[in-house]
């Protein structure tokens, strides 16, 4: 038996992917405050995993990965993790690093430029912070959904190792993971990170009702 | 000719020398291996959840720890191995992230007293473990000898 079932229609799907344009587009301007330099960002692309097995979407179980995880409350709950492969790690962290003097908004947050690997990984979390209320108030704006983001606990090591507890924890069944893909560019370098939303089981129908209501509602509005 | 077969999060295979079965990406997941060494048989099984009675309807065989290791052992008896003769190792269970607001056990300690229980239970000696902390963990598991080789970033390599 398949009690694999899509999560979203291939227009939901669309509308997500145009809500996290948005997104995307906002998360560029907040890097690039952050960054205190110029960030672009390429056309993120939105998928689907229906089961964790496909997670091999990333191609590799064991990559090394660095993540932010976050809980996510409010009208959906769940988890979400920003997750920077480990070869970028080094090209984002020196960003950060040229960044955290004066105001800037990571000095701010109490990082200041140091040796320690965990001040380090503290940045990556910061910057998912960042991007992660980026899209989520995409999310709420265009789809009516109230969901905000717990503070980041941070890690480095094989990207489904980070994961399995999560996915387990948050659906025992069939599970569905909301993948956003963005690459940035950054002084010419490309850093690909992604953000995965992991809805919990009692929320998947709210997330999708409300992913499809606001898709109507655009369509009748002509847009 | 030597194959190497890749079990993924949830799955499971079984095979005989001269193959490799490995998994990867082990956080709170639990590997276990059942080898016969007489006739060079075994099986590997990548489990996710300590107790399948938690999941309603259909679920994958090799996804809890008691449906798997019973599927281990039925799919090694159908290739003629004895269950008498078998050994078992244990893979995994991590605790990945640190968390105050959590003091239960972890799913990754679950998986491991569970994998252990049954284990008990059918009487399958436990002979190689590396498991528990709080890093991820691959494993290939080399059929010709039964050894079990344990990767983990920045370790030195485990051979169990």
């Amino acid at each position: 038996m398949n009690d694999k079932k899509q999560l979203l229609s291939a227009e939901q799907v669309d509308f997500l992917t145009e809500v996290m344009n948005i997104g995307a587009g906002n998360a560029a301007t907040a890097l690039t405050q952050v960054l205190q330099c110029q960030v672009d960002l390429v056309i993120p692309r939105v998928f689907i995993i229906a089961d964790a097995k496909e997670l091999s979407t990333l191609n590799n179980p064991s990559l090394p990965v660095v993540c932010a995880r976050m809980g996510m409350v409010g009208d959906v709950s769940g988890g979400l993790f920003f997750i920077v492969p480990e070869e970028q790690k080094k090209d984002l962290i020196r960003l950060a690093e040229q960044a955290m003097t004066g105001t800037s908004q990571l000095w701010r947050a109490g990082l200041t430029s140091q040796e320690s690997d965990d001040l380090k990984l503290s940045v990556i979390a910061e910057i998912g912070n960042i991007v992660t209320g980026v899209y989520l108030t995409a999310v709420h704006d265009f789809c009516r959904l109230n969901i905000f983001h717990t503070v980041p606990t941070v890690a480095t090591d094989m990207v489904q190792a980070l994961l399995d507890e999560s996915l387990v924890r948050l659906s025992r069944q069939v599970q569905h993971i909301i993948v956003i893909e963005n690459e940035f560019v950054v002084e010419e370098k490309l850093i690909r990170t992604f953000l995965m939303m992991i809805p919990s089981v009692e929320s998947v129908n709210i997330l999708v009702n409300s992913i499809g209501q606001a898709r109507m509602a655009m369509a009748q509005d002509g847009g | 000719m030597q194959n190497k077969i890749e079990v993924m999060m949830g799955g499971g295979a079984v095979t005989t020398a001269p193959h490799i079965i490995s998994s990867l990406g082990l956080g709170s997941c639990v590997v276990v291996t059942l080898y016969d060494p007489k006739w060079k048989i075994g099986g590997l099984a990548h489990i996710m959840l300590p107790d399948s009675n938690s999941l309603n309807g259909y679920h994958p065989p090799y996804k809890c720890a008691d449906t798997a290791i019973a599927t281990l052992i039925k799919e090694l008896r159908s290739m003629r191995a004895n269950p008498r003769d078998m050994v078992a190792k244990l893979v995994g269970g991590a605790k990945m992230f640190l968390s105050s607001e959590d003091s239960s056990p972890g799913i990754g300690e679950q998986n491991i007293m569970s994998v252990k229980h049954i284990l008990s239970r059918e009487q399958i000696p436990l002979v190689g473990k590396s498991t528990g902390g709080n890093y991820g963990r691959s494993v290939e598991f080399y059929l010709d000898s039964g050894k079990l080789i344990v990767k983990a970033i920045g370790q030195e390599v485990k051979e169990i």
